[in-house]
Order: C-alpha cells, then sequence, then structure tokens
C-alpha cells in the first residue's frame, strides 16, 4: 500500500520573525527552516502505520525550492522510503499547490494520502480540502486518531460540537491535527541511512498560476505600556473614556 | 593539512568551524539537543537525588537512538562517524553536566581505548554492549595516591595461568556505581603499565561508597576496589607495558571532548541568565539594558565564539590524522597524539571560559544566583571540576610549550602576524623548564591558538565573528602582554583597543538566546 504525505518547508514557527526591508514577505536571513510541524505528524503518523504494516511504503513529497531537500531529507530520516521534490521558487498558493499535488497523486495512485491541517507560515488550512475535492476522494480533517479497517480508514477528528467517528472508503485525503501523536526523536542510524534513499527532483507537473498575491507585510504595532487605576469607579472611567462601554 | 603545532608557525587559509555543519549533521545534534532538553532537563532534581536505576535508564535511552557510539566503529553497533561531529553532539548532549560526564565518559573514553587499541574480538565482544547503552563504561586511572602523576599507580597484575591477578584501588572513578565495563590500567609485575578489560562481574572487584562531592551529584564518583580480581589473559589490550599509550591517548581525545562537554553547560547557563536578565526589573527597567549587564553578555558570545573556533578547528584536524595515519593500532596512536598541544590548548581554554560564562551568569541573578531555587547554582558548582579532570590545568599547562619544544625543535618561529603571535615568539625564544616561564610559555601558546582561531573563524563568518574577534583581542592582548613581560623581563606596549561592540554582541543574545 502506497502512502503520500506532502511536507512544506516553512520558516521555524519559533523563530522571532520581522518583515522584510521591501515589506512584501519575512526576512528570512538567519532564520532556520522546518518541516511544517503538522505535516512532521503526518510523516510520523505514517511510520506509524508502516511499523504495523510493512507492506506501507511512504513518498514524500514537497513543492517548493531546491532547499526544501533538507525537509525531506529529514523526513527520510524519521523512515519514509523516497521523497520527490517538485520544484518551484515561486511561493505558491493552496490552489495552485493542490494542483500540482493532485497531478502528482494520479501518477503516485496512493491509497492515502496524509497531510498537515494547515501550515504555520500562512495558516490557510485548505491545500488538502482541495486536493480531495480535485481528486473526487472522500476526506477526514483534523484527525486526532487514525486506523486501518480492511479496505476502509476508521478516523477519529475532534470538533466543536465533540469527537466524531469517520470511516473513509480508501484511497482517501486525510489531514493531521496536534493530538494525533507526538514525533519521535529520530534516530541517527535513520539519518545516515536516509543518506541513500533515493530523492528525485522534478519540474513542476501543472501550470496552475497563483491567484493568492500578498500585497503587504508589516510588523505589528507596538503593544503600548498599561495604565494603573486605582478603584472600579476609575477603571469603567478610563474604559467609557476609550468608547468600550 | 595542518600538522599539530604548525599553528605557532603558520596561519592556515582556512579552518573547518561550526558554520561547515551539513544538514543531516544538524538532524543528529538537533536529535542530542531535543534529547537533553526534553528527557535529561527536567529530571535533573531526582538525578541529584541519584535516584536508582534512573541516571543509566537514560543512557538506554540515549542508546536506542544510537547516541553510545557515534565514533565507534560500525561494524560493532557504533556509527563510526567523526570525532568533530561527535563532539558537536557531545556539545548538545551536555546541556546538564552530571548526564554529560556519565554519557561522555560511557559513549567516549570508556570505548576509545578498545576503538585505537583493541583486537576484533575484544571489540566484538564489549563494543555492542557499550554502543547500544545496554552496559555503562568507565575509564580507571587515578588512584588515592597517584592523580596527575599517574604513572606511579600502585595497582598491580600478577599473571596466574591464564588470566591476571589485579589488586589495587582506583579513586575517582565516574560511572563506578553503573558500570558493568571498566578499562583499568595496572602494572605488571608492579613494573609495566597495563590495560585491562575488566567486567564488573569478574571475581575480585567491588565498588565503595559514593565520594560526597561540591558538585556533579546526579554523576557516580567512587572506588573500584580490585582485591585478587581475576581477569582472563585475553582481556589486556594493546601489549604489556603500553598501557601508557592506551591511557594517555584516550585522554588526548578525551581533552578535546572535554572541551565540547564544557561549552555545553556554559550553554545552558546563557540561556537561563539571559532569560532572566530580560525578565528582572532594578531601577524600573530590565536589568539586560544596563551596560555592566551588557558587558558580562558580550564576554560570554566572546568567549563561546573563540572557544568553538578552537574546538571545531583541532576537531576537524583530528579526523583528518585518523583518516590518513589511522586503521593500525600504531597509525591509530600516532594520530590521537599528533594534535595534543591543541587538545591541551582546547580544554584549558573551554574550561575557563566555562568558569567565566557561569560564575557572570550568577552575578546577572545577584541574591537569587547564590540560591538553590536557580539552576545557576548547580551549574556553577558542576563546572568546577572541569578545570580538575582530564589533566588539570597545570598539568596541561606545563605539558603544552614543552610539547611544541620537543615537536618543533627550539629554534621554531612563530608566524608573527598578530600581536600576540608576535609575542609568543619573543617569549617561546627564552622558553625555561622553570614553571612559571614554561606556565606564561603556554599561556601565551594558548592565546596563540585562540586568537588565530577566532580571527579565521571572524573572517569566514562575517560581522558577527568580527564583533566577537575585537572583544576578543581587548580581552587576550593585555593578557598576552603580562605574560610575555613575566619572561621578557621587560615592558610590553599594547596596540589600540578595539571597539567592545557591548550592545549589538548582547542584544544578539538577548534575542537568540543561543550563543551559536
Ligand atoms: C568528579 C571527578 C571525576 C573523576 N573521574 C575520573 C575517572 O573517571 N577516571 C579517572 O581515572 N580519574 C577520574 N578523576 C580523577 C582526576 O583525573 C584527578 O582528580 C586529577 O587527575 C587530579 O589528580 P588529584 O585529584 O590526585 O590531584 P593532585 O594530582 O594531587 O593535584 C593537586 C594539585 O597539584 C597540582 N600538581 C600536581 N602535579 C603537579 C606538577 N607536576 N606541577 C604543578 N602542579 C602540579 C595539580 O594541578 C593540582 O592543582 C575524577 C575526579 C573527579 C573530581
Ligand atoms: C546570602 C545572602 C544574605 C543576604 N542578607 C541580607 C540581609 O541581611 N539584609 C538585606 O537587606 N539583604 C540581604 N541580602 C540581599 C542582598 O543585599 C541582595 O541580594 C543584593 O543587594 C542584590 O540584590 P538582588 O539579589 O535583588 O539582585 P538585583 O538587584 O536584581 O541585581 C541583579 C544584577 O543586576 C545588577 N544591577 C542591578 N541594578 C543595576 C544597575 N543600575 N546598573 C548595573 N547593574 C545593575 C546587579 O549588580 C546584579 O548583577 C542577602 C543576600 C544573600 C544572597
Amino acid at each position: 500500500m502506497k502512502v503520500l504525505v506532502p511536507v512544506k518547508r516553512v520558516i521555524d514557527p519559533y523563530a522571532k520573525v520581522k518583515a522584510n526591508a521591501e515589506g512584501n514577505g519575512i526576512d528570512t536571513t538567519g532564520v532556520k527552516f522546518e518541516i511544517n510541524p503538522f505535516d512532521e505528524i503526518a510523516v510520523e503518523e505514517a511510520v506509524r502505520q508502516k511499523e504495523k504494516n510493512p507492506a506501507i511504503t511512504i513518498t514524500v513529497v514537497s513543492v517548493g525550492p531546491d532547499a526544501a531537500e533538507e525537509q525531506l531529507r529529514k523526513a527520510l530520516a524519521i523512515g519514509a522510503d523516497e521523497a520527490v521534490l517538485i520544484q518551484t521558487d515561486e511561493d505558491l498558493d493552496s490552489r495552485a499547490v493542490a494542483h500540482e499535488l493532485a497531478a502528482f497523486a494520479q501518477e503516485l495512485q496512493p491509497q492515502l494520502i496524509l497531510m498537515g491541517k494547515q501550515a504555520t507560515d500562512n495558516d490557510a488550512n485548505q491545500a488538502g480540502q482541495r486536493l480531495a475535492a480535485k481528486l473526487g476522494w472522500p476526506q477526514a480533517t483534523f484527525a486526532c486518531a487514525m486506523e486501518f479497517a480492511g479496505d476502509n480508514l476508521t478516523v477519529r477528528r475532534e470538533t466543536d460540537e465533540g469527537e466524531e467517528t469517520l470511516s473513509l472508503p480508501l484511497p482517501a485525503v486525510v489531514t493531521t491535527d496536534l493530538r494525533l501523536n507526538e514525533p519521535r526523536y529520530i534516530a541517527l542510524p535513520g539519518i545516515i541511512k536516509a543518506r541513500s534513499k533515493p530523492l528525485t527532483k522534478r519540474p513542476r507537473l501543472t501550470d496552475v498560476k497563483s491567484q493568492v498575491r500578498t500585497v503587504k507585510v508589516e510588523q505589528p504595532a507596538p503593544r503600548q505600556a498599561g495604565v494603573r487605576v486605582n478603584s472600579v469607579a476609575e477603571l469603567m472611567a478610563a474604559l467609557r473614556d476609550r468608547g468600550a462601554l | 593539512m595542518e600538522q599539530g603545532g604548525s599553528f605557532f608557525g603558520t596561519t592556515p587559509a582556512r579552518i573547518t568551524t561550526v558554520a561547515d555543519t551539513s544538514s543531516d549533521e544538524r538532524l543528529m545534534i538537533e536529535t542530542a539537543e531535543q534529547f537533553s532538553l526534553n528527557e535529561v532537563l527536567p529530571l535533573v532534581d531526582r538525578l541529584e537525588k541519584q535516584e536508582p536505576g534512573l541516571m543509566p535508564s537514560l543512557i538506554r535511552k540515549a542508546g536506542d537512538l544510537g547516541l553510545c557510539g557515534i565514533d565507534a566503529s560500525d561494524q560493532y553497533g557504533g556509527l563510526g562517524l567523526g570525532k568533530n561531529l561527535a563532539a558537536r553532539i557531545l556539545e548538545f548532549m551536555s546541556l546538564d553536566a552530571a548526564f554529560s560526564v556519565t554519557y561522555g565518559i560511557t559513549s567516549g573514553i570508556s570505548q576509545l581505548g578498545l576503538t585505537l587499541f583493541g583486537t576484533d574480538a575484544q571489540k566484538a565482544q564489549y563494543l555492542p554492549r557499550l554502543t547500544s547503552g545496554e552496559w555503562i563504561g568507565a575509564y580507571c586511572l587515578s588512584e588515592p595516591n597517584s592523580g596527575t602523576d599517574a604513572l606511579s599507580m600502585t595497582t598491580r597484575a600478577e599473571k596466574r595461568g591464564d588470566h591476571y591477578v589485579l589488586n589495587g584501588t582506583k579513586m575517582w572513578i565516574s560511572n563506578a556505581q553503573w558500570a558493568d565495563f571498566f578499562l583499568v590500567m595496572a602494572k605488571v609485575d608492579g613494573e609495566h603499565v597495563t590495560a585491562f578489560l575488566v567486567e564488573k562481574s569478574m571475581p575480585g572487584v567491588s565498588i565503595s561508597r559514593e565520594e560526597h562531592k561540591m558538585g556533579l551529584k546526579g554523576s557516580s564518583t567512587a572506588r573500584v576496589i580490585l582485591e585478587n580480581a581475576e581477569v582472563p589473559a585475553e582481556n589486556v589490550l594493546h601489549e604489556i607495558g603500553k598501557g601508557h599509550q592506551v591511557a594517555f591517548n584516550a585522554l588526548n581525545i578525551g581533552r578535546f571532548k572535554l572541551g565540547a562537554m564544557s561549552m555545553g553547560p556554559a550553554r545552558q547557563a546563557i540561556m537561563h541568565a539571559s532569560g532572566y536578565a530580560q525578565d528582572r526589573k532594578q531601577f524600573g527597567q530590565p536589568i539586560a539594558e544596563f551596560g555592566l549587564i551588557q558587558q558580562k553578555f558580550a564576554d560570554m558570545a566572546m568567549f563561546y565564539f573563540v572557544a568553538e573556533a578552537m574546538l571545531y578547528r583541532t576537531g576537524a584536524n583530528i579526523d583528518r590524522a585518523f583518516e590518513t595515519m589511522g586503521g593500525t593500532p600504531d597509525g591509530n596512536r600516532k594520530a590521537a597524539e599528533e594534535y595534543a598541544i591543541e587538545c591541551s590548548a582546547c580544554k584549558v581554554f573551554t574550561t575557563e571560559a566555562e568558569a567565566a560564562i557561569v560564575d557572570d551568569c550568577i552575578q546577572v541573578y545577584g541574591g537569587y544566583g547564590f540560591t538553590e531555587e536557580f539552576p545557576v547554582a548547580r551549574i556553577y558548582r558542576d563546572a568546577r571540576v572541569s578545570r580538575i579532570y582530564e589533566g588539570t590545568n597545570e598539568i596541561n599547562r606545563i605539558f603544552l610549550a614543552d610539547r611544541l619544544v620537543r615537536k618543533l625543535g627550539d629554534g621554531a618561529k612563530a608566524a608573527g602576524d598578530s600581536f600576540i603571535s608576535e609575542l609568543a615568539g619573543r617569549t617561546m625564544a627564552k622558553f625555561d623548564k622553570n614553571q612559571e616561564i614554561l606556565g606564561a610559555c603556554s599561556d601565551l601558546l594558548i592565546l596563540t591558538f585562540a586568537e588565530q582561531s577566532a580571527r579565521l573563524r571572524a573572517q569566514q563568518e562575517g560581522e558577527y565573528g568580527q564583533m566577537c574577534y575585537d572583544r576578543f583581542l581587548n580581552w587576550a592582548q593585555p593578557r598576552a602582554a603580562i605574560f610575555a613581560q613575566r619572561v621578557l623581563g621587560e615592558a610590553v606596549a599594547l596596540p589600540a583597543p578595539r571597539p567592545g561592540h557591548t550592545e549589538p554582541l548582547a542584544r544578539r543574545l538577548y534575542e537568540t538566546r543561543r550563543p551559536s
């Protein structure tokens, strides 16, 4: 059984970032890049499933710049079997990425696409849903547990109303939530093994263009110092002054 | 390729630095850092109380990740990686010093003798158990009456049929309580220093109670008592009478690695203190904003930069030496000896940098630093022993200049391409075995190696490196002058000071909370 895991190269979510001088993006000098944490959870889940069922092969794919090889190698070190880099230096929107992934999935024919629910750089939360729609496959988003059951997949997902359990026929698209698992430490022998696992680079598979354009990136205004009040009456007056009441 | 000691006479075009780390090496380092942050640091209070089984369980966990045999040969469960990468990983495995010693010894000098000098059968018998973390290893050289003067040991070995009988007491043995395997130096017939592979389960081996230490309380330090201990003859490592080669070459590499083990806790102290300085307010502002506090952080950044420049330059050279000379026991010995001078320079500089850093961190905490409520007091206590073991800093100083003279000959000329190098050249011309002169010569050699390493790293690593280098010169040049004056007996004029870059260096530490 083939499992496809798309991974995105994102700025370290814990880095303190600044807008760049042109005001159209983030200043990336000296900033670390990581696998999008939700995607790392997807890779971890795929590897756990493979540990239960050795017949699974895991392909990781990234649509991104050459530097994303670093993130693909990390996924291989965690335990994926092969990696594909679909090269582009453009910052594609979710729609364009979904088109790209759909074309790749049609070629690979995986039974399952497992991916992060969103990327921590733009938080769009769309690629998985769009991809499922494009392929005409069932989808389960925000998975917090999953299990194969014959030709189906059982997925638990957390919603505002409570926990839902879904059963999906395969092939399907599943997007991962934080609670699905906790990614392991990457064992050193795995990192060495990853050096000799196949990583293929290829050009884009479609010519779909981004429709979303970044107009401006600005630093948030610095927080103003607070004011101390001595009584409830003063507090009410201050709130009234600011039009908050 | 640089030769051992060649830094004195020539400046290479470039050196290996942490910036040369490849992305998969970075992944390994990240695993080590995550392991320290998530598995070790949350347990330090329990480790300090020596909760039974806890430390060995951490070693086993590290073994499961492949961390216990990084530079052991890969046929025996090791990963066969270079010493430089192993040291970089060790730096991040060393955020807690007590875990660091335990781990450093079992994954380092307890195995190194086997890797360098063991027969295939010896390696096959012991390395897989040590590299997997199933067994813990110890290294037994010191005795109650023989520390620095290690070869005056009195532990004896007598051949009886197919085994040796060992008698004596080994003192200060790290990991003693938990170890299953001991690399023991003893004198065959009271004369020929020889290394033995000893198992805890062999008859006549016992462990005394724990020493009551001022720091590293989470580590085990105890005596290993050998009372008619029976060790099979095939457990002699290397040759009879060549145990000093095993012991001292393990120490050469050990000194280099101790450098990395000293920078780990310093890194952790900086992490804590920079956070504290930004939170703690006095006179209406964070103390981080005061110039005298910023000076401390700027110094920490500088020391860290220079220490790492020396360490990872040396490690890369050691790796190259093993590639070109290693393979046989004799070749391995030559490779491990080649950079003995640089290893000593790294040991002295990094452990003294560590001391300065942790002391400043206590000062940043004010009265709170003096209590055990905050982690820096423990880090401060732990750091004190770095200047004592793996050869006291005195004995390393006595060794350094003497070794350089023996290696390069009396008339060796200094590169002379910096104020410090030029002073070192003039001073070394007056070399003498009188310890005060010898010590001053060694200090100048350490500063020469530090200055050159920092200069090259700065050239390779841009503006931040240049700031650290400027600040280092302001610290190092007056010191170099003091040492030179002591030997030359005349005044030395200092060059003009460089900009100190106090605020930008401190601010960068506050922002990243990581010295590199
Ligand atoms: C926590 C801890 C863990 C240790 N772990 C191990 C271990 O695992 N295995 C092991 O074998 N050993 C271990 N040691 C021992 C350590 O290596 C010795 O303590 C060290 O070598 C110093 O020896 P000593 O304590 O006998 O001091 P001494 O040799 O008595 O030295 C006392 C002082 O005299 C100075 N001195 C000695 N000789 C000279 C000289 N010729 N010229 C000038 N000054 C001199 C020293 O520098 C020092 O300042 C450990 C020690 C400690 C504290
Ligand atoms: C064992 C012990 C006993 C004590 N006994 C007493 C006692 O009997 N009575 C009593 O009243 N107090 C006592 N103290 C408190 C002691 O006087 C304070 O710890 C000391 O004044 C420092 O204050 P602090 O700890 O709040 O540090 P902080 O004031 O927070 O200082 C932290 C750091 O910031 C630096 N700093 C602060 N302000 C500036 C500035 N403007 N410019 C540059 N640097 C600055 C400090 O020098 C220090 O390095 C005791 C403390 C200890 C540890």
